[in-house]
């Protein structure tokens, strides 16, 4: 069984690698290379994989996953520079994939008792969103 | 590590729920007021996932550009302000219901992938179609609905 909980933060940002030309990074990641940075309203959804606890009913205690998700996630990327405040992103650009990526890899290991992180979709603008499931 | 990136298109188009082989009265109960016989329309919205490897460089898993021109060409500019029945010719045979539609926008990103994306590139994994809020539609797998169909 799955359950999702969406949560939502604020962030700028400037998709653009050192090791690419200025034309190359236009081409790859057009008005997004904008050097100057620019911001979206991100939406997560993070799913947990379980089983409701026979007691609780609970696969977990979805007060803990806010806080976690808000001590790992939120507090970490809200209304923050992500090239210049939030580790990787100082070494790897920071596109809609590696965030994902990256919030999994702050998630997955917290998660824990009975159940394990399925997944996580993080939705830049309401055209684009990107789901993670780990490395199987 | 390999993410599914989900892009959404729009275009608005019409079409009728008709068909010849069903009596009138069989054709307004299969279909409703959809099948009123001058047609009527939607915003159509596509829903593209593709799985990839995130370049380690770029941070990318699919060339958006590439994907974007893909889906104009195939998708958006053939059926964008046009009448499905009458102007996309599988749709003179077949009834173009959500279903239909979704076959077809899969069927032709699917012949046109490797193409553009190469046999090593990123995998076509789904198609959704919203004909409304309450009406969508989901091709996974190719159209036979097979994991490696």
């Amino acid at each position: 069984m799955v359950i999702s909980k969406k949560v939502e933060f604020s962030a700028s940002h400037i998709c653009r690698s050192p090791q690419l030309s200025d034309a190359e990074n236009e081409h790859i990641y057009g008005a997004a290379a904008n050097p100057l940075g620019h911001g979206h309203n991100y939406v997560v959804e993070v799913a947990i994989e379980g089983e409701p606890d026979p007691v609780t009913g609970m696969i977990l205690d979805l007060k803990r996953l806010r806080e976690l998700l808000e001590q790992r996630v939120l507090d970490v990327y809200d209304h923050r520079l992500l090239n210049r405040e939030v580790a990787p992103f100082d070494r790897i650009v920071p596109t809609v994939e590696n965030i994902a990526i990256d919030i999994w890899n702050r998630v997955a290991p917290c998660i824990g008792g009975r159940a394990r992180l399925y997944s996580v979709r993080v939705h830049e603008t309401g055209e684009l969103s990107v789901e993670y499931r780990g490395e199987k | 590590m390999t993410v599914h990136l989900s892009r959404r298109y729009r275009f608005p188009a019409s079409h009728r729920l008709y068909s010849p082989a069903l009596s009138e009265e069989e054709n307004r109960d299969v279909y409703g007021k959809c099948a009123n016989p001058h047609g009527h329309g939607h915003d159509y919205e596509v829903e593209v996932t593709v799985s990839g490897k995130v370049d380690p460089l770029t941070g990318r898993s699919v060339d958006l550009n590439r994907l974007d021109a893909l889906a104009e060409q195939q998708i958006l500019g053939p059926f964008r302000h046009r009448n499905l029945n009458e102007e996309v010719p599988v749709f003179r045979s077949i009834v173009p219901t959500t279903e239909n539609l979704s076959l077809e926008v899969d069927r032709r990103l699917r012949t046109a992938w490797q193409d553009a994306f190469g046999a090593a590139g990123p995998r076509l994994e789904k198609v959704r179609i919203w004909e409304t809020d309450r009406n969508i539609c989901e091709i996974t797998g190719g159209p036979a609905g097979g994991a490696d169909a």
